[in-house]
């Protein structure tokens, strides 16, 4: 069922995008006023926990227009597809071809459906590169990275770990040590 | 004590967002507060990269989203795992004490 969700939530951020970004922004902004609350408890003044609060969050605009733009991702592998398209174009080229030998040349209608098959696979040809970069992009970003893929693409040992994908997560100890630090400096 | 970013793998963290759904639904800002807390606070999350991998673990299939009513009684969106995130965690969970695993023992080779 869960695909059924996701294709309606596809959907629905590519039919009504200005709900999606209020949707995300009331979730992120829920988010700040929390940690403000919490910088609050801990002792400091409204003001100044709000912007401790909006410091630590990072760009707004950015996490805001990262989760838009996962939500309009195409919520399934887009590889079958992409390998669809291609057959398609194959398919197309092959039939414009026939038909190109078989519609006579004088004809100015033959002439003219010969145009239209050639724009309409010049079109899908072009649909299909701009996908392929797409989600090649997506891919170096990250953005669909999946955690066992990555995991996989690092246990290799003949892998560059330094071109891997990462996360922004700070590790410390109770002394405020990176692990690094703990290594070196106990 | 200056404090320096030690950046993990992307999979690390959509593996804590995990684990951390699966004690029991919570809003985006109690995953961070989780992580933290079953990590013994050793663990902090930067917000700026919760919110997407939420996102991006939900459009898996792997957490779902529902809006609802937080104890401040204000309106929050909470998420849950799914089945299919379950067992996902149980894959990452086993892929990286194998990770972890072969890194000890490399390490420790003489």
């Amino acid at each position: 069922m869960s695909w059924i969700k996701a294709t309606t939530r596809f959907i629905c951020a590519w039919r009504r995008p200005d709900e999606l970004v209020r949707e995300v922004e009331t979730e992120l902004r829920f988010h700040i006023e929390m940690r403000t609350r919490a910088n609050v408890e801990q002792g400091m003044r409204p003001d100044d926990a709000q912007r401790a609060a909006l410091q630590s969050f990072g760009d707004f605009k950015q996490v805001r227009n990262n989760c838009c733009e996962i939500r309009r991702s195409l919520p399934f592998d887009s590889m079958p597809l992409r390998m669809g398209l291609h057959i398609t174009i194959a398919v197309l080229a092959g039939l414009a071809a026939l038909w190109a030998v078989n519609v006579p040349h004088h004809n100015f209608t033959g002439v003219m459906r010969q145009l239209i098959a050639i724009a309409v696979l010049t079109y899908l040809f072009i649909v299909v590169r701009r996908s392929k970069r797409h989600s090649d992009s997506e891919h170096v970003n990250g953005v669909l990275a999946a955690p066992s893929e990555t995991f996989r693409a690092n246990m290799s040992l003949t892998s560059d770990m330094s071109g891997a994908p990462s996360a922004n997560i700070t590790a410390y100890d109770e002394q405020g040590r990176t692990p690094v630090e703990r290594v070196f400096k106990s | 004590m200056p404090k320096s970013n030690v950046s993990l793998l992307q999979g690390t963290l959509d593996m804590l967002i995990l684990k951390a759904l699966s004690l029991g639904a919570l809003h985006g800002y109690g995953v961070g507060q989780r992580i933290a807390q079953i990590s013994g606070n050793a663990l902090k999350v930067e917000e700026g990269s919760l919110y997407p991998g939420l996102y991006r673990l939900e459009q898996r299939g792997w957490i779902e989203s529902e809006w609802d009513v937080s104890d401040n009684n204000q309106r929050a969106k909470f998420y849950k795992l799914t089945r299919a995130g379950r067992k996902q965690l149980i894959i990452e969970e086993q892929n990286w004490e194998r990770l972890a695993g072969a890194t000890i023992k490399a390490l420790r080779a003489v």
